[in-house]
Parts: structure tokens; sequence; C-alpha cells
């Protein structure tokens, strides 16, 4: 047997060294030069001699073990490395299958119990008793461990780079969901295995205190008393640490799975308008906004004057064409189309200022067709534009004050 | 519900902006400050003067426009372009999308080599070059409140939210998913060619079937299977 003492002054002794080793232990086993190079790095003023002593000192206080067929790598001894990682608050995160398999074992000793009563074996009662009560512990301490390693997890999700996928940085949150809370949550519902375990033991435990009243002490009623308490409390313990891993895990994975469902929205549409155009994103989905040109009339000036005309409006006549009278006695020009300007303005290239143009093509054309024609022609991509100073046109009608444009060459060749 | 216009001390500016699109948030401190605090008489204003405002719980308001289910506009569909565009393009990159448009920054210099990489896309919203993604997207975003530009750096605020949940409905959309998922046509009914010439099969006998006719028939079948 290894003296206790002599392993926890060797801890405390050689800490400085053990625990950077401890994170190195943390992700999987070391070999006989990983561990010289290690602690050769952290005693610099140390001979080879020095850390072959260290580390045969180790090795026999069973702080040290060799792994099982790999004579030259070496581990931490489990117990310790739990104890160490209890002292440093590194908790791993265990399984749900584990506290369902401690409560089968609740439930088989509140079976030996009551047996132990029947048999009237005050001996035996007490030992089962104590042994309920040592699991009901390590069900407690297990349910802790759990909570700081699910703090754990979310702690590195919320740190991790912000850089690196969301695949990644959440891999953790969502493995940990899905086998570890998911299955709590099962195992702590109302009817599930924690309940009804702790349901029947708490029966048992009650219908001794009741039994012992009616047919004489086995076992101090406060030793039961103090059983059932634990056992209370165990319940309230699984409860709030499912309550707190879901309060941790469940924010972060509804973000990954929002950022899943975002990314893949964004994938689908993109390769529907890359299929069907823009129109292909529902209509009904795309946010409404007003336009943001402004809709104001202007100033209050542009206000009256729009009052001031619409109070003297008058209707122009409408002149209906005689049933009797010749027809076409002055032929109507037919519209013109805009490819049939666009030809024309591109075969008078170059325009030294397309309004002059215009009024020269059309002199006898509407202000508003004209003034059509111009911001159409000037805005088209196959030409070149220069823009002009502002000068007064007249048209028919109108004087109209607007900065032309040159239009110089075609800009794309034509078809 | 009584109106204290002395009460809404914004409310010029406020209409202003609303009424021509912008989205408010938090970045706009005292406007949004005026709309969180007095929420409710703007809202029954708003609505009395025939404009619904939407305060979003994520930290925005604007206006819905009147004419619901009307034709979407050219600029809504180029920012949810570009939205999906940076969402896809930032997590082909392994950034995190979601980091970025809520609350998160893009410098202008990421502009030119997203425009190169969805060039085919850019161009279907009319959008060729930097400087025309600049003036009919970016510009658009930040005149309708969805970011901010300082010194060549784009924030998004909070108002982009509206074109992530395009993403999640776009997710959702089944018929969507369906359509792009199968690479056969969608089933489309044979018509029968009535010149094709071919004498169609008459289904019912144009000699009707009287009752007594019909019972004689159908004792007269049983009988055949009973022998």
């Amino acid at each position: 047997m290894i003296d206790p003492k002599r392993v926890l002054r060797a801890l405390a002794e050689h800490w400085t060294l053990l625990e950077p080793l401890c994170e190195r232990f943390d992700q999987g086993t070391l070999s006989l030069v990983e561990l010289r190079n290690q602690l050769s790095a952290q005693l610099p003023e140390g001979t080879p001699t020095d850390v072959t002593a260290l580390l045969d000192q180790w090795l026999r206080l069973d702080i040290l073990i060799p792994v099982a067929k790999s004579p030259n790598r070496f581990e931490l001894n489990a117990q310790i490395h739990d104890f160490l990682a209890y002292l440093r608050r590194e908790h791993r995160l265990g399984l749900c299958l584990e506290i369902e398999a401690y409560l089968r074992h609740l439930e088989r000793l509140a079976k030996y119990i009551q047996e132990a009563f029947d048999n009237r074996d005050g001996q035996d009662l007490a030992r089962q008793l104590r042994l309920l009560d040592m699991r009901v512990r390590d069900v407690l301490k297990k349910l802790a461990n759990d909570e700081q390693a699910l703090v754990g997890v979310a702690e590195r999700a919320k740190t991790s780079d912000r850089q690196i996928p969301l695949r990644q940085r959440y891999a953790e949150v969502l493995a940990t969901w899905d086998e570890y809370v998911e299955p709590m949550i099962q195992l702590v519902a109302a009817d599930g295995a924690f309940e009804q375990g702790v349901y029947r033991v708490e029966q048992v435990l009650l219908r001794l205190l009741g039994e012992q009243q009616r047919l004489g002490h086995l076992v101090d009623d406060d030793l039961l008393l103090r059983t059932h308490a634990r056992i209370l409390d165990m319940q309230t313990t699984a409860q709030l640490t499912l309550r707190r891993a879901r309060e941790l895990l469940l924010p972060l994975r509804e973000e990954a799975r929002r950022h899943n469902a975002v990314t893949r929205g964004a994938a689908l549409a993109l390769a529907a308008i890359r299929k069907k155009g823009l129109d292909a994103v529902p209509q009904a989905a795309l946010p409404l906004f007003t336009r943001p040109q402004s809709n104001f009339l202007g100033t209050a000036a542009q206000v009256e004057a729009y009052v001031y005309a619409l109070a003297r409006f008058e209707p122009k006549p409408a002149q209906f064409p005689k049933a009797s009278g010749p027809r076409g006695s002055k032929p109507t020009q037919a519209p013109r189309t805009a490819r049939e300007m666009l030809e024309r303005c591109e075969n008078a290239l170059p325009l030294p200022d397309l309004m002059t143009w215009l009024l020269e093509q059309e002199p006898e054309g509407a202000t508003d067709e004209l003034l059509y024609w111009f911001s159409r022609l000037s805005r088209d991509s196959r030409f070149q534009r220069e823009r002009l100073e502002r000068r007064d046109y007249l048209t028919t009608e109108h004087q109209v004050s607007l900065s032309s444009f040159a239009l110089l060459k075609s800009g794309l060749p034509t078809a | 519900m009584t109106i204290d216009l002395n009460q809404l001390s914004q409310l010029a500016p406020i209409f202003r902006e609303l009424f021509k699109g912008y989205h408010v948030s938090r970045r706009d401190a005292e406007l949004y400050s005026q709309l969180s605090n007095q929420q409710d008489q703007y809202r029954a204003l708003f609505k009395a003067l025939g404009f619904e405002l939407v305060c979003d719980t994520r930290g925005f308001y604007y206006f819905v426009p009147e004419q619901m289910g009307a034709q979407v506009n050219k600029t809504a569909q180029r920012l949810a372009l570009f939205t999906f565009i940076i969402v896809e393009h930032l997590a082909d990159q392994g950034r995190d999308p979601l980091a970025v448009l809520d609350g998160g920054s893009l410098g202008r210099d990421e502009l030119p080599p997203l425009l190169d990489k969805y060039h085919d896309l850019f161009l279907q919203a009319e959008v060729q070059t930097q400087d025309e993604l600049e003036e009919k997207v970016m510009r658009r975003l930040t005149q309708l409140g969805f970011a901010s530009e300082d010194n060549g750096i784009y924030r998004f605020l909070p108002p982009m939210h509206r074109f992530l949940d395009v993403c999640l409905s776009v997710q959702q959309d089944r018929d969507l998913a369906a359509s792009l998922h199968s690479a056969l046509p969608l089933p489309t009914p044979q018509l029968l060619d009535d010149d094709s010439g071919e004498e169609i099969i008459a289904i019912d006998n144009t000699e009707e079937e009287t009752e007594e006719q019909a019972m004689a028939r159908a004792i007269a079948e049983e009988q055949e299977l009973d022998a």
C-alpha cells in the first residue's frame, strides 16, 4: 500500500511540474522522451539524473503509470488525474448513462434495505443504508462535476476564435446537447428513470420509518432521515443541473441552428436566382420598405402653386371626330419606338447637343415627349456622354432649362 | 388614447426618416430613444395617418408601406441578393456570417473580390462595376438604415435582421427547395391532340340503360358467376 501522506507530499512539492503536465495528459499519453523533454524544459538546472530520479519517484508512488502494452508511454494515474482535475476545476463531462446506472444501483440498494429490515438484520440494514448514502454522494459529486464541465463547454464555445466556422465552434456544444442534455431531460422528466427511482427509494425509507415506530428500532431514525434528506437533495440537484445545462447551452445551440438555417437559406436563394433569375426568391419573403427617394412635393411655394393650379383647373374641350367628316385629313403620326429613335440617334453620332438634335428631329413634338426621349437616349449604355452647361431650349409650347449632353460615340459595338 | 404632441418632440424628423423608408435603430440615439419611450403614442398617431409603424424587438423601427403584397421594388431584391451573397461568401471563407451581418463590419476593399466571384448574380441585379455596387447596394443600405459607412468600413446595423429573416424563410420554403433539388422538369399534363385523327373511345354507351334493364343484366351476370 502506498502511504497517502507521501503521495500528497509529492503532489504538493512537485505541483509546479505536475500542473503543466496535467494539460498534456488531458490530451493523451506521453512517451518517456516527451516526458523527459518536458521536465528538462521546466528544470533548466536539473541534470538528466535528476529527471530520472523524479520520474522514478512518481512511478513508485503510482502518480505515473505505464500505459498497458506500451512500456515507454506513460499516463497519470486516473485517480490522481481526477483529483487534480477537481482541484483545477477542470471537469470532463460524464455520461448520462452513468447517472442512470447509479440510480439502478440505488433501487437495488433500497430492495436490500427492505430485505434486511424484513429479516430484522440491524447490522446489514445499517451497512446497506451507509452504501446508499455513499452512492447518493457519488451521484451528487458527479452532478457537480458535470455542471462544471458544462460551464467549460459553453465558455470554450463563446471564447473561441470568431473567425473559425461555427460548425467547428459549436461542435462540442451540439455534441454535448445530444449526448448529455437530451438524455438528461428524458432521465429527469416526471416519468423518467430518475424520478421513479428516487420515488421508490423514498417510499422504502418512509415505510421503514413508519415500521420502526411500530416494530421497534433497528437503526437510528436520524440515519434514515439523513439518507432521505440526501436523496431529496440529489433530486433537486439533478433538476438544477439540468436547468443550468439548458440555460448555458440552449442559446448557443439555437445560435448554431440559426446560423445553419441562415447559411442554408442564403445558398438556396442563390441557387434559385442562378436558375430562375432574381424573381425566384418568394416575393412575400422580401422586406418591403418605401423607396428611398423623397416623396415630398417640395417647397411651400411649389405646394402653393400646385394648389393654385388645381383651383383654376379647366378641362381641355374634348374634340370628338365627326361621323361625316373626312377621316385622316391630317394623318396622325405613329408614335416613335425606342428602337427607331435609338437607331436614328446612333446614325447621327456624334451629337454635339442631344436636346438641340431632338428639337431638330421633332420640331412639333410635345415637351413631355421630347423630355422623355432626352432622358431615354441620354441614359442608354451604347452612347458615351458628356454633360454640357445648363441652357434654355424652346419647344413648341415651353421654354425648358436643362443641362444637355453631347453624345460622342458608340460605347458598345452595335449588333 | 390621447396623444400629447408636446411629448413627441422628434415627430418631424422621425416621420421624415421613416417616410423615406429609413430604419431607425440605436445608432440614431435621439430618434430611437424617443420612439422607444413614446412607442404607443407614435404608433397610434402614425396609424391614424395611415402608416404602420413596426417596432422590431431586435432594436429597430420602420414603416410598412401601404401597398402590402404589391410588387417588391428592385432595391429590396438587390439588397436581398447582396445579403445572400455576403452570407455565402463569408461562410465559404469559414467566417461567421451572423457575426458580420449582426453588428459586424465589412471593409470596402472586400467588395471587388465579391463582385468578381458573384459577377453572374450581380449582373441579374444590374450591378456590374464597383461603382454600381457602391451606388446601388451599399449606398442604399446606408440610406435605408441597414448599415453605416465610416472611412471605407461598412458596419451592419440591427435592421439587417430583416434580410436574415429572408434567408430563414427561404430555408423553410419547401416548394423552393423541392423545385431546386429535382433536376426533372415539373410534370405537365399531357394533352391529347384533337387533330390527331384518332377516335376517342367512348366510355359510356350512348343508349342509356333503364333501371329494369340494369337489374336484369346484373341478375344474369350473377347467375353466370354462380353457374
